[in-house]
């Protein structure tokens, strides 16, 4: 397959962009930068979203692919090389102008470079320095990048890259080495784990030099993230929370991305193809977790176990953890540490801070909570204010989910009957409680 | 009697009368701050006039600066942008209720006093509404190579919009026009910004758009379109986050809504 020459910008930009949509992180936070007023662009720590896509996710960044061609065969991959698929490669020049030219018109926040490997990792790398240096050093511009080191490449030429970047990533793809051997026959675990320890390690010495130095020259400012597919592969919940939390831990990762599987190609080593499309339940679940570890001072191995290893569809992580430890609950807001205030239920971690702050000044009440941002629906039945609960609720399992689940009402059944109800055959508290437990294996 | 400060809808006018009010020594329950557009009449109230001058507006903001801190003023500075009637009584309300407390700087956390708590929740939808702005605003490139962009808000941004642009595109002429509020900020290349209001400008001259701004403005819509996974398609949640009322001025959602 060549390159053909007459193909116009419209036609490459929508190639690429379509090779590119499979990539899951479109985010531009983690750094702040003031433009320096030779050219153009900043960068906000919290990042900022352009526009939303129709599948309601941010469009934060242009994220192409610099070329769709690609040596590997991976099975899961669109762009693998035994697809017949229309090939294309942008030249840095182009992606320095397209870049600018959007940026300028303030479509976006800066450029997602990724690439499928053309020749050689190396020489792919070396086309993605180009066009990153003729963009910071040429162009002057100060937005976001995020760029993905290719595994396989040499480390110096990761090293300089990283120099020009805001981010980087280098995709696990498959949670374990034993899938990425099936699915990805051309990529090693090992190979994946070099490049990212690498970048790990020079950030670490990037912290000292600019320590040492304050003008020294930042080295992948926002850190690095990954980003791996979710059902193609059979790895439970829990392997794959694991997996994250030790990525968490080892490789000092930002973010850990899920990308739910979804099926661009026919291969008998995925899983057979259905009409229920890709497993975004399962992913929403496994985002939440990965908050509740990286916000919330959750361990995995409390949300999940090797006997109950895939989450609840029902609920999610942190009502289903709670819902299994009642013994902790209910928490007083008064007087309850803010480790365990991250544990309630409807309690986000900004409320949290606010709840902390303001209890300082003055005993909180019910109303109060409901004006910081607190879910009441959620957390009453967790919490007391100066030792009383909002309604009189019980602190029993069943209770608590029959009445989580009716997500409408906002106040349990017996209050707004005033204690009646009316008798059903079906009202057997255990009727259908298999359905909340073992829930996770539906997915 | 309750003495109500009636004032126009601006950061000076609302500064204004806080300072009458300041100086004439009132409490919370004797006194109220309207805007002179939505005013209701009480009965049992004295209406006054507030004479608004930029040196009652420059004393206010360096009391706050100087008591309550700089973050509270950008607190307070917000919600004065907002477009709630009730905004110059929490502004009010809140510095007098920060009197009473130990450490004044800390009175943004006293979230269980009313009139702390509206300028709280002002504060955080002018924020949020500036912050959404600072992404889903476009501009569009004149055939004179002035980027130009309108925009609809609720509350009056463009002063939060205007730094942020200026730091992002330093070597650009650039404008923001505010359609609700009529209001205009200007930025001339390597020059300061500049807010422009009650000004009589004639808009044709934005239907006139560079030969480049037609190809880039297809680019984008057609990369906005590309990006999205078809078997992940969710209205619903494109809509949570991208609410109808950003959709009019965005180039891309043109032929989507």
């Amino acid at each position: 397959m060549r390159i053909q020459e007459s193909m116009s910008m419209y036609e490459k930009l929508n190639i690429l962009t379509d090779a590119a949509k499979y990539d899951v992180a479109c985010t531009s936070s983690g750094t702040s930068r003031k433009g320096d007023g030779t050219g153009m662009g900043s960068c906000e720590q919290t990042g900022i979203c352009h526009s939303f896509s129709a599948d309601g996710r941010c469009i934060s960044l242009l994220k192409i692919l610099f070329t769709n061609e690609c040596i590997y065969d991976c099975k899961y991959c669109i762009n693998r090389r035994s697809n017949d698929v229309i090939r294309a490669s942008f030249t840095p020049d182009e992606i320095c102008t397209l870049t600018m030219e959007f940026y300028r018109r303030n479509y976006i926040e800066g450029l997602f470079l990724s690439s499928g490997i053309l020749k050689s990792p190396d020489y792919t790398m070396e086309l993605i320095y180009a066009a990153l240096f003729k963009l910071r050093r040429e162009c002057n511009f100060q937005g976001y990048i995020h760029v993905k080191a290719i595994p396989g490449a040499n480390p110096e030429l990761i090293q300089r890259v990283g120099f020009l970047a805001d981010r980087m990533s280098v995709n696990l793809e498959l949670p374990t080495a034993e899938s990425l051997r099936l699915l990805a026959p051309h990529k090693t675990r090992k190979n994946i784990l070099t490049p990212m320890r690498l970048v790990q390690n020079r950030m670490e010495e990037n912290k000292q030099e600019l320590a040492l130095y304050r003008g020294a020259p930042r080295f992948v400012p926002a850190g690095q993230s990954t980003q791996m597919i979710i059902g193609a592969t059979p790895e439970t919940d829990y392997q794959i929370i694991q997996v994250a939390e030790s990525l968490y831990q080892k490789f000092e990762l930002k973010r850990v991305f899920y990308s739910a599987f979804v099926h661009v190609n026919e291969d008998k080593a995925l899983p057979a193809r259905t009409d229920e499309g890709p497993p975004l339940l399962r992913e929403h679940r496994l985002y939440q977790a990965d908050w509740l570890l990286r916000y919330y001072h959750f361990q995995a191995s409390e949300l999940l176990s090797e006997e109950n290893p895939n989450f609840n569809v029902m609920f999610d992580p942190k009502c289903n953890w709670a819902l299994k430890h009642l013994e902790q609950f209910p928490v007083e807001i008064n007087r309850a540490d803010y480790k365990m205030l991250l544990r309630v239920p409807g309690l986000g971690y900004k409320s949290a801070v606010r709840i902390v702050k303001a209890r300082r000044l003055g005993v909180l009440s019910f109303s109060d909570l409901k004006k910081m941002g607190v879910v009441l629906k959620r957390a009453m039945y967790f919490i007391t204010c100066s030792g009383r609960m909002m309604y009189p609720t019980k602190l029993e399992e069943d209770y608590i989910t029959r009445n989580l689940l009716n997500v409408k009402e906002r106040i349990p059944e017996e209050v707004r009957n005033m204690g009646y109800r009316q008798l059903s055959l079906f009202d057997d508290v255990r009727f259908g409680r298999g359905l909340y437990e073992k829930g996770g294996s539906a997915v | 009697m309750k003495t109500v400060y009636v004032c126009s809808d601006t950061i000076t006018g609302i500064y204004s009368a806080i300072y009458d009010a300041w100086k004439d020594r009132q409490s919370e329950e004797t006194c109220k701050v309207a805007l002179k557009h939505a005013l209701e009449q009480e009965l049992f109230c004295e209406y006054r006039q507030v004479e608004e001058t930029e040196h009652k507006a420059q004393a206010v903001e360096n009391l706050i600066k100087k008591h309550l801190g700089r973050r509270v003023y950008w607190e307070l500075y917000h919600a004065a942008l907002s477009h709630d009637a009730q905004k110059g009584d929490a502004i009010l309300g809140t510095m007098l209720a920060a009197r009473r407390i130990p450490d004044s700087t800390k009175i943004m956390e006293h979230l269980s006093h009313p009139k702390v708590e509206k300028v709280f929740e002002l504060s955080r939808s002018v924020g949020g509404e500036a912050h959404s702005y600072k992404g889903f605003l476009r501009f569009k490139e004149l055939a004179n190579g002035v980027l130009y962009s309108e925009i609809t808000p609720k509350n009056q941004v463009l002063t939060c919009l205007a730094p942020h642009f200026a730091d992002r595109l330093p070597l650009e002429n650039w404008m923001i026009y505010d359609k609700t509020h009529q209001m205009f900020v200007v930025h001339e290349k390597e020059k300061k910004w500049v807010l422009v209001w009650d000004e009589q400008i004639d808009r044709s001259f934005a239907s006139c758009v560079s030969d480049k701004e037609k190809e880039y403005a297809k680019l984008w819509k057609s990369f906005a379109k590309t990006i999205a996974i078809e078997s992940r398609t969710n209205p619903k949640c494109q809509l949570n986050h991208l609410p109808y009322r950003y959709r009019g001025d965005m180039l891309e959602m043109e032929n989507v809504i």
